[in-house]
């Protein structure tokens, strides 16, 4: 009788399952598919809702204040509060990455290199997807919990671990560590693409190496810069550059479309799939808001560009942007598309009445596919979105999104980086060449901005840096040439909120913004950026209590 | 001359009565009738008989020419203390009884049509609570003295003395012959394992001793929605959203830079006097189409007529029963039709039943059977978006476009899908349930007094589930794909009990033993699919052979068991003394091995009062008093199967459109499609210490019966306490997935009283009254949580938490009013977004600001106390009933004041007419805030302006039949009745309330008024 009651669980293995080394492998599998589980109330693959609705560049968009409320508090951060769902819900799920990757280094590290020869590498692999997991809580939320392999997973051993129990530093210096392996042990290129490789690894290294260069005291003030690591950041691009593996994509497009994935440019990218076997396929879940709101999409008109984010590809006489008085004239209220010239990536990045929408000359993007013009006015991000007709994009009403890999580094951010480690190091000559390869390119890439006529969508001009003869080309200038082409480069990305905070001048550039800003659009009424509290979410106080106050709350909150 | 007349005595259920005292009056010669009812007495023609039955008006009858048999019915049922009740594996007589039981009167609900005999329970017993909406399917949520757990809350069913867990929906309310409600541990500790909630016995109907007969119940209803919400119309929102952009304009966030109505709504243009500081509104100009490309021309639909209509209810049931000394049968059947009030929903329900028990060697061996099958079919319509979208979907919209298609929305609103699409849509697809539930017994007198009963129940319950989605263009929305989806599963549940009973009586000193053995033994599997890619949009061709690409397959399985022995021994002294004890040890395969068994003992003692001579003598007018005690222990284990392991699964993908995936399949190739590489994902973190969560109840009762058992009641009050709750609380986001652990880690308590009243009167002989009446109430107080999960509660969760207060607790921002001057504005608390017209929240901790530590305790949506009020007139042959039910207190959150009240906070949508009388300068005493279009104070928050009072009261049932007995004299017939009823005819609500029905505050399925016309013939 005893038996009676013994019930064998069904449809499930244990732990100890586990152990094989064809399992082991199936949970490094475990570990890269979180790359690509986020979902729209937590995007972690483009950051959007974090990175760039809080950065000027973009407002929530969607049905009001209201929708999506969490967002709103982000794009205003004066209503932003420390029960915020959404930073508890990033938190929770950047932390389920990790976990799957310390899970399964336990088991690799379990592997003898006899059974299981990819031993090394995949350690490597794991390490890299945990630092990509950590660097994003890192640049979110600061003092985070490091939890790591070493540690026997239990609620009572991870629970005493405090999220100020390393300094800012130290946890700069654990995340490089883990980069700093994978580019130790990881191969040039890779069989299987979406494995991260040696370059990838480098390049991560050297973005978090510029992250940890600027250092902050205990009040998210910058207080200088490490020229060491700026050192360390220029050798780690500088490998990447001259691996010979990558290179810029002839059209700035091709960043955008599904069909040139893993391109070139492309470092390291989150696959997506569709008719794989899964209910809807393995998508892009965390751009599904931000499809227009017209009968070839219908949802939800999330991700909105700025005004000031349109004028700032405005282009002088010169072709150059306009640092200091871009957004002195509104292009959007004024509708100056005709009057104005433009940097060609405002067509890559920006729908706009009238304007091919994602390509397609016959389908002219309208006013009325924006969700609350009255609210959020007439634009739309496009970087992440596809034409409705390419076999990527999927429907599940009522929303929608598509199977395009998204970029988490390409090669023109390693440009980049590199340049503004230069330019800090006071080697702006050095920079400039970098720079103007970016821009270079993105003049380059008009190509497929024409209307049904033929005509360009906009009048392009645009220009490289040629010092004394359409500029002068100081360390300063160098410095604004390098902040500008950063936000033009990768507006809507999703990063930009944390090129701020690095640079430390978040509160400065936010509140000047906020003031012109909110003349033009009443939703930022009252949005109001808060030194030395804003830089970072707080830690959420359902984690604060969870750990019985051993947490310890950003300063501000 | 003399002759032997024979006969039965019955109730007016046509229960048997056994004791009754039959006496001849001219020769005082008496007898009893058996446990049959039957009697045998010889009298002469002329004589008289009296049949008297303790509390009941005797029945006189003349001894006629001819007359041979006699049956008599008492019709009145003063009293039932010699009713025999089902407790828990045997059954005892009513005045024996020590626990707190409610014994159904079926008759006063068999003929209510709600498709579920527990739903017209609403209010009939005290301290059980059904939370139900108005689908057709007749679910319901039932919850007997509160909140007990934080996990399953549900009682245990026991059907025909099989435990399931399984409602009543799938029964035929005709079969059920009685409803037992077993409130407090004493009675409910038999059924040890999941009875912590209540249990509820149901006994089917059986063919009886030396009858033979057939019922004929039909009755047809017509159902309607008496409660509407009151969406603005298409000029009306116009209205709305004009109010709104110039509040903005002249007092809100873009008084810097003002936006004309006409320019900021892609809609409506506005003829108005342009004055921002004193706007005039002309009219408002709807445009001839709302679409561009001129498909759609504005209407003023309204949503909810669109969807709702006026619907039939059918329900048809026929019975034959026979008995004779050597068995009994019963063979029914029935049939339940509920067009729904919603179109295309409805729920359409076949039931079938044989009974039968066969009698052998003069009645020491006795098997017999029970066996019912349900077929049930149900629309699977979307049907709580449905009404919701019949809410909130402008009214401009109309539901077709000129060619036919269908209208949706455009650009400026919301992403909401048109309602009636959706029932269009979605009405092929049918989910067929069946059910077969039987079991098999053998009962075996070894001695006269000592039985042993052997049962073996089998539940095999299942779904055969075929979708078929359609494409579609409405408005802005579009799915070109059409899909067909399969599922399928089925449960089966296998019951073997052993029994053994000993009666003994010793003088006045009696005794009853029990002593049994319990097996239940749970499997479940499902398995779908869905695939899409179908050449035609066809239910009758959309199988899945049909899909031609996205073909997805799942299935997974689960199972559980219990095994329990138990042993009962009841005693009681010259009828005065009682008392009872229980123990019952279960085990169950969720816990593991070291806890799988628990012992769970109950004890009860009874004192009938009225028996003691003191009584008898010096208080004639109390016909019964008795005082009761029960304690007893009862055990919960309904929590996920395997919580004592941790476990991984191998998803390999989710559908995440509305949460996150938590597949582990990746892309490594980079290919973008086919077969994944992929892993495991981590669900659970066992727990191996799990054992059984437990609650100890103590129930003091008292049962009285006064004049003659004219007035009778009862009275209980109960401490219930529940420990070592199973809870799988909130964790430390840094454990990852599969941190989720179960835990015994929750106390909570709940103490209440309830109170039973009822008169029974006859005013002439002609004209009767019988009044019951209810009130039950309770406070629940959590009294132990981990500290860590206290978050997961309401609360702050460090010094504002749950602990020590209702699990149902309301925590949030005291609304002080509106800001209606500026000066007002400028001298309140910092508070980002405050304006003129805007809400103002309470400073609780008085620090300047308003931020989130100005929350508090706002109350509890525990009603204060629940009541019902029956009531029956009879005259002659007409019987007259109606039922009140009520709620009188608590606090009910009105999600839908989101849309009444805003314009903000869903500005694509569409909103109530209360937007209509919004503060604005001009109308300074309006306490609805002042329309905007941006929510910059954040007024969705969780405050009191969306809670209000739940108290209602509500005539739920009201019923005039007649006797046609009377009429039909010459037919052979036992029982002939017409009735008309109505269900939730009247409904009365606290004003403070601004929706409908605060029994539906989520506005789900309606619920319906029912109006019932019906017949019942027995012969």
């Amino acid at each position: 009788c005893k038996k009676y009651l013994d019930e064998t669980p069904q449809g499930v293995v244990s732990s100890a399952d586990l152990t094989t080394p064809a399992n082991t492998d199936a949970m490094v599998t475990a570990a890269y598919s979180y790359l690509g589980n986020d979902h729209y109330t937590y995007p972690f693959s483009s950051m959007w809702a974090f990175g760039s609705i809080r950065s000027g560049d973009a407002y929530k968009g969607g049905g009001g204040s209201g929708d999506v409320v969490e967002f709103n508090e982000y794009e205003t951060f004066s209503t932003n509060v420390i029960t915020n769902a959404s930073s508890d819900a990033v938190f929770y799920q950047l932390y389920v990455g990790i976990a799957r990757a310390n899970t399964a280094l336990t088991l690799v590290e379990g592997q003898s290199v006899a059974n299981y020869p990819q031993k090394v590498e995949r350690e490597a692999e794991l390490r890299f997807l945990r630092g990509h997991f950590y660097f994003l809580l890192k640049i979110l939320f600061n003092h985070v919990p490091w939890i790591d392999e070493t540690l026997q997973k239990s609620a009572a051993s991870y629970g005493a671990v405090s999220n100020v129990a390393l300094t800012s530093d130290q946890l700069w210096t654990n995340i490089a560590n883990d980069f700093r392996f994978a580019a130790t042990n990881l191969p040039a290129i890779q069989s299987q693409v979406g494995r991260a490789s040696k370059g990838a690894a480098q390049s991560y290294l050297a973005k978090t190496l510029l992250y940890q260069a600027y250092t902050q005291d205990d009040n998210n003030n910058v207080t200088g810069i490490d020229q060491t690591k700026l050192a360390e950041v220029n050798t780690y691009c500088d490998s990447v550059i001259n691996s010979g593996h990558y290179s810029l994509n002839p059209d700035f497009a091709n960043n955008f479309l599904p069909q040139y994935g893993n391109s070139s440019e492309s470092i390291f990218s989150i696959q997506y799939s569709k008719n794989d076997g899964t209910p809807l396929g393995r998508l892009d879940y965390g751009h599904c808001l931000d499809y227009p709101m017209n009968v070839q999409y219908g949802c939800c008109g999330f991700h909105v560009p700025s005004n000031n984010m349109v004028n700032a590809f405005k282009t002088g006489a010169n072709g150059l942007p306009e640092f200091d008085t871009f957004n002195n004239t509104d292009v959007v209220s004024t509708d100056g598309y005709s009057s104005n010239t433009f940097d060609p990536r405002l067509d890559h990045t920006v729908a706009i009445p009238g304007h091919p929408y994602k390509y397609q000359t016959a389908l002219l993007y309208d006013a009325s596919w924006a969700r609350a013009p009255q609210t959020y006015g007439p634009l739309l991000s496009m970087k992440e979105t596809v034409a409705y007709t390419d076999p990527s994009f999927t429907r599940f009403p009522p929303f929608m999104s598509s199977s395009k890999d998204w970029e988490i580094i390409r090669y023109a951010d390693v440009l980049l980086m590199k340049a503004e480690a230069l330019i800090k190091m006071g080697q702006e000559n050095a920079a400039l060449p970098l720079i103007n390869e970016v821009r270079q390119r993105a003049m380059n890439s008009t190509a497929l901005l024409v209307q049904a006529n033929g005509q360009p969508t906009s009048n392009y001009k645009m220009d490289i840096y040629k010092p004394g003869v359409n500029c002068t080309w100081t360390n300063d200038y160098a410095w604004q040439a390098l902040m500008f082409e950063r936000r033009l480069e990768f507006s809507m990305e999703g990063y930009r909120f944390f090129d701020l905070v690095r640079w430390g001048i978040a509160d400065t550039y936010l509140n000047s913004y906020f003031a012109v800003e909110t003349t033009r659009t009443p939703h930022l009424a009252g949005a109001h950026f808060t030194k030395n509290r804003d830089e970072y979410l707080p830690i959420s106080l359902n984690q604060i209590n969870f750990s019985k106050g051993l947490y310890k709350q950003n300063p501000g909150w | 001359q003399t002759r032997q007349i024979s006969g039965i005595v019955s109730d007016k259920n046509s229960q048997a009565l056994p004791g009754v005292t039959v006496v001849v009056l001219e020769t005082q010669k008496a007898t009893i009738t058996d446990a049959g009812g039957k009697f045998n007495v010889t009298a002469a023609v002329g004589q008289t008989l009296r049949f008297s039955y303790v509390g009941v008006k005797p029945i006189i009858v003349k001894v006629a020419d001819g007359t041979k048999t006699l049956n008599i019915v008492f019709k009145e049922s003063a009293t039932d203390l010699n009713e025999v009740v089902v407790t828990g594996y045997t059954s005892e007589k009513k005045k024996d009884l020590t626990g707190a039981v409610t014994v159904v009167n079926v008759n006063d609900i068999k003929d209510i049509p709600e498709g579920n005999a527990v739903k017209a329970l609403q209010g009939r017993v005290p301290g059980m609570t059904i939370f139900a909406d108005g689908s057709p399917n007749g679910a319901v949520t039932v919850r007997l003295r509160g909140t007990t757990t934080l996990n399953d809350n549900d009682p245990l069913y026991i059907i025909d003395g099989i435990p399931t867990e399984r409602g009543l929906q799938e029964i035929n309310q005709n079969d059920i012959e009685s409803i037992q409600v077993l409130r407090d541990a004493s009675s409910a500790t038999i059924y040890g394992s999941r009875a912590a909630a209540g249990v509820i016995i149901i006994t089917t109907k059986k063919g009886k001793n030396g009858t033979q007969r057939i019922d004929f119940n039909a009755s047809t209803s017509l159902q309607y929605y008496n409660s509407k919400l009151s969406p603005l119309n298409t000029i009306q929102h116009g209205q709305a959203y004009w109010q709104a952009q110039v509040n903005d304009d002249e007092f809100g966030p873009n008084v810097a830079s003002p936006i004309d109505p006409s320019v900021s709504n892609g809609i409506y243009t506005y003829d108005w006097n342009k004055n921002y500081s004193n706007p005039q509104l002309n009219s408002v100009i709807v445009p001839a189409y709302i679409d561009a490309a001129h498909t759609m021309k504005s209407a003023n639909t309204n949503w909810f007529n669109e969807i709702s209509q006026t619907s039939i209810l059918q329900n048809y049931s026929l019975t034959i029963s026979n008995g004779s000394p050597h068995g009994n049968s019963l063979f029914s059947v029935g049939y339940y039709n509920d067009k729904g009030i919603i179109k295309e929903t409805g729920d359409t329900k076949y039931n079938a039943r044989y009974n039968s028990d066969y009698n052998f060697f003069n009645g020491r061996l006795k098997i017999g059977e029970t066996l019912s099958a349900t077929y049930m079919k149900d629309p699977v319509l979307p049907t709580s978006s449905i009404t919701i979208l019949s809410l909130i979907e402008n009214p401009i919209i109309p539901v077709h476009t000129v060619d036919g298609g269908w209208g949706g929305p455009v650009a400026g609103m919301d992403d909401r899908d048109n309602p009636v699409r959706l029932i269009e849509d979605n009405k092929q697809n049918v989910n067929a349930f069946g059910r077969v539930f039987g079991n098999a017994y053998i009962d075996l007198a070894i001695l006269p007094n000592l039985h042993f009963k052997t049962t073996y129940a089998a539940d095999f319950a299942g779904n055969y589930f075929r979708s078929l989605q359609l494409p579609y263009v409405a408005g802005f929305l579009s799915n070109p794909a059409n899909q067909v989806g399969q599922s399928t599963d089925y449960e089966v549940t296998e019951t073997w009990q052993n029994q053994l009973t000993y009666d003994l009586n010793l003088g006045k000193s009696k005794f009853n033993f029990l002593a049994g053995e319990e097996n239940i033994k749970d499997k479940y599997q499902n398995f779908n699919a869905s695939a899409q890619g179908l050449a035609l949009n066809n239910i009758d061709y959309a199988y899945l052979s049909a899909g031609t690409t996205n073909i997805v397959v799942n299935g997974g399985g689960s199972g559980d068991a219990l095994l329990s022995y138990f042993g009962k021994a009841t005693y009681s002294y010259d009828d005065k003394y009682l008392a009872s004890a229980t123990v019952r040890r279960d085990g169950s395969s969720k816990f593991g091995s070291d806890n799988r068994y628990a012992v769970f003992p109950a004890g009860s003692v009874g004192w009938r009062v009225s028996q003691e001579d003191f009584v008898k003598d010096n208080m004639p007018f109390i016909s019964d008093l008795k005082l009761r005690y029960g304690w007893g222990q009862t055990g919960n284990q309904n929590i996920n199967n395997n919580a004592i392991y941790s476990l991984y699964q191998s998803i390999y993908g989710n559908a995440a459109a509305f949460s996150g995936d938590s597949g582990s399949a990746y892309d490594l190739n980079g290919k973008g499609s086919g077969t994944l590489p992929s892993g495991f994902t981590s669900t659970q973190t066992g727990n191996p210490k799990l054992k059984w969560e437990t609650t100890t109840q103590s129930n003091f009762g008292l049962d009285f019966g006064l004049f003659n058992n004219k007035f009778t009641g009862s009275f209980d009050y109960f401490i219930k306490n529940t420990t070592n709750i199973l809870i799988e609380p909130p964790y430390l986001a840094v454990l990852g997935e599969g941190g989720n652990e179960y835990l015994n880690g929750a106390s909570m308590e709940n103490k209440g009283f309830e109170t039973l009243l009822s008169y029974n009167g006859n005013i002439t002989h002609d004209i009767t009254f019988n009044v019951t009446g209810n009130i039950a109430a309770y406070r629940n107080k959590v009294t132990k949580l981990p500290s860590d999960v206290l978050t997961g509660y309401p609360g702050n969760g460090t010094t504002e938490t749950v602990l020590g207060r209702s699990i149902n607790s309301e925590y949030g921002y005291v609304v002080q009013g509106i800001f209606t001057s500026a000066a007002e504005v400028a001298n309140s608390a910092a508070q980002p977004g405050k304006g003129l017209g805007r809400i103002r929240y309470e400073d609780l901790n008085n620090d300047g600001v308003i931020d989130q530590n100005d929350q508090k305790f706002l109350g509890t949506s525990d009603p204060n106390f629940t009541y019902g009020l029956n009531t029956s007139i009879g005259y002659k042959d007409f019987n007259l009933t109606f039922f009140f039910q009520g709620v009188e207190g608590g606090l009910v959150y009105n999600s839908y004041k989101y849309l009444t009240d805003f314009t903000s906070l869903a500005p694509g949508s569409n909103w109530g007419t209360r937007t209509l009388q919004a503060w604005t300068p001009q109308n300074p005493k309006s306490t609805i805030p002042a329309l905007t279009l941006i929510d910059a104070n954040n007024e969705g928050r969780y405050s009191t302006y969306f809670l209000e009072s739940g108290s209602y009261l509500k005539l739920r049932n009201i019923q005039l039949a007649y006797d046609l007995k009377n009429a039909l004299k010459k037919i052979k017939i036992q029982r002939a009745t017409v009735y008309i009823q109505a269900s939730n005819l009247l409904k009365f609500k606290s004003s403070t309330y601004t929706g409908p029905d605060p029994e539906n505050p989520g506005n789900a399925y309606p619920i319906p008024v029912i109006t019932t016309i019906g017949v019942n013939f027995s012969y």
